[in-house]
Parts: C-alpha cells; sequence; structure tokens
C-alpha cells in the first residue's frame, strides 16, 4: 500500500519551476531514493511535501489524507518528519534535551519524554553522552543527532535530506547500517543521497529528478543502467 | 540528591532572611531600595520567558508595563476600584493587548520583530499623551491614597508604611521566578527554547509556532503588566514616558541581557547590578565615594566635573556595561558563571 502519493506536483518561483509534474508514491514500509543532479528539486519536494512551501500545482497524498497546505506541525503530528541538509541542531540545548523536543510532540510528561529520547539515542548510538551541548558535536554525530530527534516524534515516514553529506567513509557507513535498521522496525523512508553507492545499496525504489521534472523511477538497477539518467550526470558523450 | 537539598535549604534561608528584613531594618530608604530590586527582578523575569526563553527580543515591553500601570491607576483615579481589583482588569486588558500584538509582530522574524514591537509600544505611549480624557495626558494620573486592604473587616495594611508594599514586592518576585521555574520544567519551556535556537528545525517537529510564541508572550505581558501595576501604586504616579517609553523598555531587556537570558537567576544577578549602579550614580554617590577616599578633590576641576556630570551619566554607563558584557559574556553573567562551573567539573 502506498503511504505518500505525489500526484502531478509542482512548484513554480515567480517563473522558475523547481518542480513541475512530478508523480510518484511510496510503498510503506520501503526505502525510497530520491536523486538528481544539483539544482533538480529534490530539496524543494522535501519543503512542499512536508508544508514548508505550498506547492503551486498537484496533490500530496500521505496516509489516506490530502496534505497541500498543512503547515510543517500539522504534518509533523500526523506522522511525516524530516532531517535537513544542512543540520539544524537546538545548539545550546544538550543531547538529550534535543531528542526530547521531538519526543514532546507525542506526550507532556517530561519523564516520558525523557525515556522516550533515550531510547532513539540508544537507537542512533547516541547515547553515551545525552548531557552534552549539542551544539559542541562532531558532524556526524549532529547528524545523528537530527536522526535520533526525528525519530523521537514516531513518524511513520521519515524523510532524510542528505544525511551522509560531509561525512567520511567510516561515518557513512554507519549513517547507512542506521538507515537499515530503521528500516528493520518497519519504518518507512525517502532519502535524498548525492552518494551514489549508498543509494544504492539501501534503496528499493528510485526516483530520478532533472531539472525539476522526474526522468525516470525504478530499481537501482534500472536506474543506473538507463542511459537519460547517465548523460543527466556525466553528460551525452558517456549515455 | 543531595545537591538539590543543598539548593533548597539555601533558596529556603535566602527567603527567610528577606522576610525578616523589615523587623530589622526601618531605614525607608533601605526598603525603598529592595522595592525597587524586587521591581527590577519582576521586570527581567517577565521579559525572560519571551526574550530569554522563546527568543523573542521585545524592545517593547513598555506597553503591557505600561497598560497595567494605567489601568490600576485610571481605575483608582476615576472610579475609586481598589488596586487589587483593578490588577486583575490590568492583567485581562493586557492578554488584549499581547495577542493583538503578537499577531501582527509574530509574522516578522529576527531584527524586524523588534523594529515592530518598538512600533506598537511608541503607538500606545502616543495614545496616552493623546487621548486626554482618558489617560490625563501628558500630566499623567496621581493617586496616592490608597484604600485600607481589610479582610473580613479587619483593616491587614492602610499602606502607610513601605512595608506592605516591600512584602508585595517580594510575593510578586516569588511569583515571577515560581511562574519561570513551571515554564522552563515543563513542555512549554522546551518549546520555547526550540523555537529560539531554530524555528524552523522547531516548526518541523510538531511545534505550533504562532500558538507557542503567543504563549510565550501572554505569560510575559501578563507578569510585567503585574509589575507595571506594583509600579503604579507603589510610586501614585504614572506618566506616558515614565511608565510608556522607550527607555522603560529597554530597561527591562538589559536589565535580563547583563544577568543572563534564557535562566532563573539571570534577571536577579543583572537587578542586582543595574539596580545600585544606577541609585548610585543617580544619587552622586561615586563621586562623593571618590572625594571621600582622595582620589580626587571636592574643589579641583575634575571633582567639579564629575559632580555635575556623573549623575546623568548612568545611560552612558548602561550602554558601556552592555557593550562589555555582550564582548566578554555572550550569555550574561550567569551565562558566565554556569561555563566555569562546567569548566571546573569538567577539569576534575
Amino acid at each position: 500500500m502506498a503511504i505518500l502519493e505525489i500526484k502531478q506536483v509542482s512548484k513554480f518561483f515567480g517563473g522558475l519551476a523547481a518542480n513541475s509534474d512530478v508523480s510518484f508514491s511510496v510503498e510503506e514500509g520501503t526505502i525510497m531514493g530520491l536523486i538528481g543532479p544539483n539544482g533538480a528539486g529534490k530539496t524543494t519536494l522535501f519543503n512542499c511535501i512536508t508544508g514548508y512551501y505550498p506547492p503551486s500545482k498537484g496533490e500530496i497524498t500521505f496516509d489516506g489524507r490530502r496534505m497541500n497546505g498543512l503547515d510543517p506541525d500539522k504534518v509533523c503530528m500526523l506522522g511525516m518528519v524530516r532531517t535537513w541538509q544542512k543540520v539544524r541542531p537546538l545548539a545550546k540545548l544538550s543531547v538529550v534535551d534535543n531528542v526530547m523536543v521531538g519526543a514532546l510532540a507525542r506526550t507532556s510528561s517530561l519523564k516520558v519524554a525523557r525515556e522516550m529520547a533515550m531510547e532513539q539515542l540508544k537507537v542512533v548510538r547516541l547515547d553515551h553522552r545525552p548531557d552534552f551541548i549539542a551544539g559542541g558535536l562532531p558532524i556526524g554525530e549532529r547528524k545523528r543527532l537530527e536522526v535520533a530527534r526525528a525519530l523521537a516524534t514516531q513518524p511513520k515516514l521519515l524523510l532524510l535530506d542528505e544525511v551522509m553529506g560531509g561525512l567520511n567513509p567510516a561515518e557513512s557507513d554507519e549513517i547507512i547500517q542506521l538507515i537499515l535498521d530503521i528500516k528493520a522496525r518497519g519504518l518507512t523512508q525517502m532519502v535524498i543521497e548525492h552518494d551514489m553507492k549508498a543509494i544504492m545499496r539501501i534503496s528499493d525504489r528510485i526516483v530520478v529528478l532533472n531539472s525539476g521534472e522526474k526522468l525516470t523511477e525504478g530499481s537501482p538497477q534500472e536506474v543506473v543502467s538507463n542511459p537519460e539518467v547517465i548523460s543527466a550526470y556525466l553528460g551525452e558523450a558517456h549515455a | 540528591m543531595n545537591k538539590t537539598l543543598l539548593k533548597s535549604l539555601l533558596a529556603l534561608i535566602g527567603l527567610a532572611f528577606l522576610l525578616v528584613i523589615p523587623r530589622f531594618v526601618d531605614s525607608p530608604y533601605a526598603l525603598h531600595m529592595m522595592i525597587l530590586l524586587f521591581l527590577s527582578v519582576m521586570m527581567g523575569q517577565s521579559w525572560n520567558i519571551l526574550g530569554g526563553y522563546a527568543g523573542q527580543h521585545s524592545v517593547g515591553h513598555a506597553a503591557y508595563f505600561g497598560v497595567g500601570a494605567y489601568t490600576t491607576m485610571m481605575l483608582m483615579h476615576t472610579k475609586q476600584i481598589a488596586p487589587w481589583i483593578g490588577v486583575w482588569a490590568g492583567m485581562a486588558l493586557v492578554i488584549v493587548v499581547a495577542l493583538a500584538i503578537g499577531s501582527i509582530c509574530f509574522r516578522l522574524r529576527g531584527p524586524y520583530f523588534v523594529l515592530a514591537s518598538i512600533a506598537v509600544a511608541e503607538i500606545l505611549r502616543l495614545s496616552a499623551i493623546n487621548l486626554t480624557t482618558l489617560t490625563n495626558g501628558a500630566e499623567g494620573i496621581l493617586a496616592t491614597e490608597l484604600p485600607a486592604f481589610k479582610i473580613g473587616g479587619t483593616v491587614v495594611t492602610d499602606f502607610l508604611t513601605k512595608v506592605p508594599f516591600y512584602y508585595i514586592g517580594l510575593f510578586l518576585v516569588l511569583l515571577t521566578i515560581v511562574v519561570t521555574y513551571l515554564v522552563q520544567h515543563s513542555k512549554l519551556g522546551y518549546f520555547f527554547q526550540a523555537i529560539r535556537e531554530d524555528q524552523d528545525a522547531a516548526h518541523s517537529l510538531g511545534i505550533s509556532i504562532s500558538l507557542y510564541k503567543n504563549i510565550a508572550l501572554v505569560i510575559s505581558a501578563v507578569l510585567t503588566s503585574l509589575a507595571g501595576s506594583f509600579y503604579g501604586i507603589y510610586v501614585g504616579f504614572v506618566d506616558p514616558p515614565t511608565v510608556l517609553g522607550l527607555d522603560v523598555s529597554v530597561q527591562i531587556m538589559l536589565i535580563c541581557i547583563i544577568g543572563g537570558m534564557g535562566t532563573i537567576w539571570g534577571p536577579v544577578l543583572g537587578s542586582l547590578i543595574l539596580v545600585p549602579l544606577s541609585e548610585a550614580l543617580r544619587s552622586n554617590m561615586i563621586t562623593e565615594a571618590l572625594v571621600k577616599v582622595g582620589l580626587v578633590s571636592a574643589d579641583s576641576r575634575v571633582g567639579l566635573f564629575l559632580k555635575e556630570n556623573l549623575s546623568h551619566a548612568h545611560v552612558l554607563l548602561y550602554g558601556i556595561l552592555v557593550v562589555l558584557v555582550i564582548l566578554f559574556m555572550p550569555d550574561g553573567l550567569m551565562g558566565f558563571v554556569n561555563k566555569l562551573m562546567r569548566r571546573k567539573r569538567e577539569a576534575v
């Protein structure tokens, strides 16, 4: 069953079409990869889906509900949560307090929220220093903190925006393992990623965007062997 | 566990000390200073909830201070309504004013929000000057005769000395500190701080930004209006510049910036510095002290210059103090103390 359906979504900024007529759906329990060259409109699409921009045209349906025009906080409460390409830790709060903010979307008790937060910190392997101030964490841990904070809101769909960007290979491997762990718990994910090896390993299906339009969609093998994809990334000569 | 016990014990001893002060001190001047200190803590702590915790740096808190002060004083002056009833009217009115201001200003972020908050407070100040039938305009309202406070026929106090004001002030300070503590240790505190640290991230985590900003504003405004009402009945006089002026807004904010925003003890620390400092400057104590120590002779050119000018210099010194604090202690004195303690703990 499709948990998220995107039907002919367009987003215009003035005369510029950041997304035009994008359609696809994400099946429950799977990982959908979203790739494309810089400026393809991946993050804009995330912003439309999670309520930061209202789409100019089209329909976004999540869990059987039309999402167009809902605010980001409502989107989160309905079970869809995102992370950010450029990490956004609550810098002056401690690690556990960051994650508690997410957990407080589902409970009003600080005690329960703390337990939920510690649980998610364990999932991302950040439970060794809950009282450390988040602003002082190295980038790899900040990325994992974002994932923990998003997980603490108990989503049905997790949207990860370049969660491996800026990480070294060892840190990337940890994140890949984390994404697969999260999948094993049955959570649906949609992942924007530039690292092709990583996206091939984790995705069940991949959507390729190019200049705002959907270029193709398919299994990882189908997508890499598609000449259009190769030419979008490397130019005509290589296709 | 022992540490929290020690802390509560210290707080209790401090409170007991504050409670017995009027029994041993009868100098009205000393009590007056304590009341000014209480007022300052109240004002700083009220601003702290919106500015320090929720990160919305309002420079228009005079609006709420003034509405509280004016409502109480007007009701007392024209309708002979006792201030302890008028104060509720002030708080109710301030909620309406705050929500109106919030719905306009919270559409803006950062410096634009600051400018809008100044503008709204200035509108209220100019209204108070020009709506002469209602507010008595620039002349202000003078109402020094307080009715005696009775419970069931027995007079509790007739407000003839400063002692009742001392206890009211102390009570209100405790109230604002307790409210801040409760906010900090609840979902609200977490949401306010999340909005302060990163509004977009907070929004994505299910926090309704406009709802929680308005909640912070209403709590902050109601407490500020209480402080305003207290100021009005204590001084017995309000006019537009003293309760609605821009320098009231700045004063409220400085208490927090210097003491430390987003901490419970920051406004207390800020008040402990600013209130004695401005009093010392105003009454020319610093010049007198310099003369007494022998650093400057009273008749010398320097001595005369200081005597002439230092009492007007408190704004300048405030400015220098703010610059120093922002340069060397960006998180205020309390932030500085916390940082030292953390460093010490990590060294151990």
